[in-house]
């Protein structure tokens, strides 16, 4: 699915959340968005799945609205907000979706979760998993109602450095099996090297937007994280 | 005594299903704002010579549509629209009852829950009213879970979850003044958010959350309408307080499960 943002702006009361900002994403392909905190990647990604709407400027998906194609994106946040002490089964939780109908068939989602690594959770509290199993059910998920678009917001937040290349792994095992568009909003300069072909770097406004190898460089990040960070120098040896 | 018991059974089994959405949205004052605040709509069914249920029933849904809106359309916090339309309701009724001369048997009913006031009237009231309510649960139950649960998946999954949402809000206000006269208006709330609370302690999915709610839910409004009854006590303390008695035994229950299954553990 092509997700095009044109000229995008967004703005609350007298605040300036995004500026003019511009990109395509063809079909297919794995994108990373990257910058400070407060730099509007959140604000990007409700503008990208309808959320927010634009002050200016327009995002289509395969030339339609977020909203009317909505159902095709999956989402999975940084953080999920709930009472972890609320029995929700993890059955329950991937259940949810198949709304008015009859639930979903106990081997889809078996194997929805074996796909992404988790074996006899079905029938575990949502509440009791760790941080990486709870980010996997929600990958999982989004795979058992085949979602041809996937955002993740900083997946790995919150995971130890073994979780965090599960979770890469397995992005990039959907995307490349699946054809699924994955954008992924991260703050590691490895990851995004690593697992990503292109790269949106914002700050507020477009810093720049191609393969990270390119439009990574010391410049960029001085625009992205001021001028003092030394993360080039950190990003150039982690690459050698 | 047999109408209270039959209105009771009935509004335990709403309020126990209501009460599984309200506990996990941690939204459980919106039970106290509505049930004070329909002390205007009260109020002025006394003072007009109105049907107090229905004139309460159409007041509390435009209180909880208010409060909705101010919650999800401007910047207050969900305490804070709660606390405003609380206090604002409870002045007016106030304000209202001062223009009404003489001593007023009802309004202490309304106040404090009074199982001999439910006439036949107030009877069907409750059971048509609370039939669309339980309709509208059963009919929309995976939608509100879904949009309780995880608001953006449910709007992701092409659900308008500001519909279900409302729905929510307006079904919880209407169950709320149907079992006003049974418990009162200061001791309602309790009774969404104790039998949630007990529930809780001995399941691991929903829908036993829910099922178990609801048996709690009856349990004790049934138990705390015959104890009032027998013991000549006010129905809705004796209610309430059963509710916590109930609790206390499900916790010292659920501690001896729990040192049970770590002894087990251990061997």
């Amino acid at each position: 699915m092509l997700i095009k943002v044109q000229n995008l702006s967004y703005k609350f009361n007298d605040f300036t959340a995004l500026e003019n900002v511009s990109f395509e994403i063809a079909k297919g392909e794995i994108v990373a968005i990257i910058g400070p905190n407060g730099s509007g990647k959140t604000t990007l990604i409700k503008n990208i799945i309808g959320v927010l709407e634009p002050t200016e400027g327009s995002v289509m998906i395969d030339g339609k609205k977020p909203k009317e194609i909505r159902h095709k994106i999956g989402y999975v946040p940084q953080k999920f907000e709930f009472d972890k002490t609320i029995p929700i089964s993890v059955h329950e939780f991937m259940s949810l979706e198949k709304c008015g109908k009859k639930g979903h068939d106990e081997k889809n989602i078996i194997e929805a979760l074996r796909e992404v690594g988790l074996e006899d959770v079905e029938e575990k509290q949502l509440g009791s998993l760790s941080g990486g199993q709870f980010q996997r059910v929600m990958i999982a998920r989004a795979l058992l109602h085949e979602k041809e678009i996937l955002i993740f917001d900083e997946p790995s937040t919150g995971i130890d450095i073994a979780g965090e290349k599960t979770i890469y792994d397995l992005i990039k095992k959907i995307n490349e099996e699946r054809g699924t568009t994955c954008l992924i909003v991260s703050h590691e300069l490895n990851i995004v090297n690593k697992y990503t072909k292109k790269v949106i770097c914002i700050n507020k406004e477009m810093v720049c937007f191609g393969a990270p190898e390119i439009v990574i460089t010391k410049e960029t990040l001085e625009k992205l994280y001021g001028s003092d960070t030394g993360l080039f120098h950190a990003h150039d040896h982690h690459i050698s | 005594m047999i109408r209270a018991l039959v209105s009771g059974i009935f509004v335990s089994i709403l309020l126990g299903w209501l009460g599984t959405f309200v506990v996990t949205r941690k939204m459980s004052f919106i039970g106290d704002g509505i049930a004070h605040a329909s002390l205007s709509g009260i109020a002025l069914a006394i003072l007009l010579g109105w049907a107090p249920i229905p004139t309460a029933v159409v007041l509390a849904s435009i209180i909880a549509i208010i409060i909705y809106f101010l919650e999800k359309k401007t910047n207050i916090s969900s305490d804070m629209a709660i606390a405003i339309m609380l206090t604002t309701g409870m002045a007016i009724g106030i304000i209202l009852l001062s223009f009404y001369q003489g001593y007023q048997p009802e309004l202490m009913s309304y106040l404090f829950g009074n199982i001999l006031a439910i006439n036949s009237y107030d009877m069907f009231s409750i059971l048509i009213i609370g039939f669309f309510v339980l309709l509208i649960l059963f009919i929309f139950y995976r939608k509100i879970l879904f949009s309780t649960f995880d608001p953006i998946g449910a709007y992701l999954a092409g659900i308008n979850i500001w519909i279900f949402d409302l729905l929510l809000y307006v079904s919880t206000a209407v169950v709320i003044i149907l079992s006003i006269k049974l418990v009162g208006v200061i001791l309602v709330s309790s009774l969404l958010v104790t039998p949630s609370a007990i529930a809780k302690m001995f399941v691991r999915s929903f829908k036993a959350f829910t099922w178990l709610t609801v048996l709690f839910s009856v349990l004790i409004i049934s138990c705390g309408l015959i104890l009032s009854y027998y013991l000549d006590l006010p129905s809705g303390a004796t209610i309430i307080l059963t509710g916590t008695g109930l609790f206390i035994l499900a916790f010292l229950f659920s501690l001896v499960l729990k040192h049970k299954s770590m002894k087990t553990l251990k061997h």
